[in-house]
Parts: structure tokens; C-alpha cells; sequence
């Protein structure tokens, strides 16, 4: 299994026409890298190229190119790569083998793990505020509803949560009074986001409120978290003997 | 353009069979901060709740009930908020009242000629 930290990426660049015992020569590579437990390889087929024998290869030309240019891609523990380069370089032949020191960041996993990373906003707990967003529901944002916007981009920050009411009724910041029928133009759409985080984050995501809201009120007031509660979690944790 | 105050944000719960005069409540408390030139005023619908007469208000299609909960966000400065409370207390026979101060940031969009037009 990959580890996080130093590897070694293998590029092989093999002409899509070579063939080895009538097989194409990739998925030999292919089948070889699989057998021998390599983490994952990447087939990629190119559009145009050309190589040792400096013929270019392209796919636009009339007569029907079977030697396009193919690469593979792996990534292995040095090691490993060292134990599989003598057979590779058989098996590439005419082609060429590169290889570059790289950096695991994450090696990719067959399940998600069983402990999830928790994420930053889970761990809200305590003093923290509440965000309340005043707009129209009219009120667009990139041919998008101002409303539906605002969550996406909270969403986007990592804001602990965010819920938005549509008001039966209102008027304000959002909505220009009519003078003499003062209802009648404040009848549909008032819509408030409400959100809980801690003071910095949503003072953080406040320049963003300031480009996306062209008209409308943020109210900030301080609340206690008592419980912030994530169902994924508590599906993993053991689940108690009777509901 | 931007402006930032401290502010009274109140919070009226009550129901939406109230009714205030020939009104639903929520129009008249509505109307009354139109009147004072509070700055922002909004009238939720909940879809169930409770209240002090711990009678439950829902809105349930199946008896036509039109009693849901109601609750209105209304936010101005002190002083606004202060000349509305003595009409809430003459409106609102039986609800809940909530303030708390708060932090306004107000976003007002120039007037153009074309959005006077609309």
C-alpha cells in the first residue's frame, strides 16, 4: 500500500500500434503492473506526438494513425519501482521510461477511512454568533437566487450551518417602500439566512457578503452553542443496544 | 453602500389566527412599524409550535387550521424600537416578546433613475 510521503512517478511512452505476443503492448504493461501489486497505473492515449524515430504521429491525418502516442503513468515506493524496472524496460522496448521523485500527498484508499477527518466546523462549541441574512428572494446573484448563492458560498467556507425562512411578509433594506399602499409592495419575498459559527469565521466570510449582497441587512448577535450534533459521526460510532 | 450599527433585534412570537382589529396581527405590528420607519421587518410562518396558552399551532392542510405559529423579526436601533414597544403591548395579548442587541451591518443599493422607475 502507498504511503504518504516520498515515491517515485513512472511515465512510459509506448506507440499504440506496438503489440507484444499479439496483445497491445499497454495492456501488457497493464497487466504486469497489476499482478505485481503496483497501487494504481493510468493508461493515457495521445492525440498527436512523435518519438525515437521521428515520424509524427497525429490523429487529424487521412489515413488512420494506429500509432499514436500512449502513456503510462504509476506511482510506487522507490523500492518497488526498483524491483520492477528491469522487466519494464524489456517489456517497453523501443519506448522510453521516465521517472521523477514525487510527493504522496494522500495515496488513494479502496473504503473511506473509518475515522473521517473531522472537519474544521465540527468542532464548534460554546460562545459563538449568529449571522442573519435580511435579502429579497428576488434578489439574484450569477443568474442564481441571491439566497441560494450565499448557502453555496458558506457551504464553500466551511460555515457550521446555515438555514433560510422565506417571510410571508416584510419589508426593509431590501424592499423600497411604496409610499401610499405601504403592503402592497412588500408582499412576496422577504427571505432571511440564518448561520452559526464562531465570530471569526463569519467575520471572514463577511467581504464576501459584501460583494454578493447589493442591498439587504446582516444582523450579528452572540449565541451559545449547546449542542452541535453530525450524524455521519455518530453513524460510525457504535451504535447503542436499543434506540 | 455600507453601514454598520449596534441595533435591537425583536422577535415576536404569536399566532396566525391573532388578530388585531379587522386584521391579522402580523399586518397591523407590519403596518405600525411602516408607520414608525422601522428599518426592517419580517413576518415568518412556522410549521408547528407552541405557545404560552400551550395550545399547539399548526398549519395542517387536513383541518384547514389557520392558526400557525407566527413570528416576526423586527430590527431598528434602540430608540426606533422603544417608540414601537408600548403599541406591542396593547397589540399582543398573548405571544412572547424577545430582544437582543446586535451588531447591523445595512446594505443599500444607489438609487439609479431606472430602479426609481420600477
Amino acid at each position: 500500500m502507498l504511503q504518504p510521503g516520498q515515491a517515485v512517478k513512472v511515465t512510459i511512452y509506448l506507440s499504440d500500434g506496438a503489440t507484444h505476443h499479439g496483445a497491445p503492448l499497454y495492456s501488457t504493461i497493464l497487466d504486469f503492473l497489476f499482478y505485481r501489486g503496483v497501487a494504481g497505473a493510468t493508461v493515457l492515449k495521445g492525440v498527436a506526438g512523435f518519438g525515437a524515430d521521428h515520424h509524427m504521429h497525429a490523429s487529424h491525418l487521412i489515413e488512420i494513425s494506429d500509432r499514436l502516442p500512449i502513456k503510462i503513468e504509476f506511482i510506487e515506493s522507490r523500492e518497488k519501482v526498483d524491483a520492477l524496472l528491469g522487466k519494464l524496460e524489456e517489456l517497453a522496448g523501443t519506448g522510453l521510461i521516465e521517472m521523477q521523485e514525487t510527493t504522496v500527498a494522500k495515496p488513494a484508499q479502496l473504503t473511506k477511512s473509518k475515522q473521517p477527518l473531522t472537519p474544521a466546523h465540527l468542532k464548534i462549541e460554546g460562545k459563538a454568533q449568529m449571522m442573519r441574512i435580511f435579502i429579497s428572494e428576488e434578489d439574484r446573484w450569477k443568474s442564481k437566487p441571491l439566497h441560494e448563492a450565499l448557502v453555496e458560498a458558506m457551504r464553500a467556507n466551511d460555515i457550521a450551518g446555515v438555514t433560510v425562512y422565506r417571510g410571508i411578509l416584510g419589508y426593509g433594506a431590501h424592499r423600497r417602500l411604496h409610499k401610499d399602499k405601504p403592503l402592497v409592495s412588500t408582499h412576496h419575498g422577504s427571505v432571511m439566512l440564518s448561520a452559526v459559527d464562531t465570530a471569526e469565521k463569519l467575520r471572514a466570510f463577511l467581504p464576501l457578503v459584501d460583494q454578493m449582497v447589493p442591498e439587504g441587512l446582516v444582523v450579528f448577535s452572540d449565541v451559545d452553542i449547546i449542542k452541535y450534533a453530525y450524524r455521519a459521526l455518530e453513524t460510525n460510532a457504535p451504535k447503542p443496544a436499543q434506540e | 453602500m455600507k453601514e454598520q450599527f449596534t441595533a435591537r433585534l425583536l422577535r415576536i412570537h404569536f399566532g396566525e389566527a391573532d388578530r388585531w382589529h379587522d386584521k391579522p396581527l402580523y399586518e397591523a405590528i407590519l403596518a405600525k412599524c411602516v408607520e414608525l420607519g422601522i428599518a426592517e421587518a419580517v413576518v415568518f410562518r412556522g410549521i408547528e409550535g407552541y405557545g404560552p396558552s400551550t395550545r399547539i399551532h399548526r398549519s395542517s392542510h387536513w383541518s384547514f387550521s389557520k392558526d400557525a405559529p407566527i413570528q416576526m423579526s423586527i430590527i431598528d436601533t434602540e430608540e426606533r424600537i422603544a417608540r414601537l414597544t408600548p403599541f406591542l403591548d396593547s397589540m399582543v395579548e398573548e405571544g412572547l416578546v424577545a430582544a437582543s442587541t446586535v451588531e447591523v451591518i445595512r446594505y443599500v443599493r444607489a438609487e439609479t433613475p431606472a430602479a426609481t422607475a420600477e
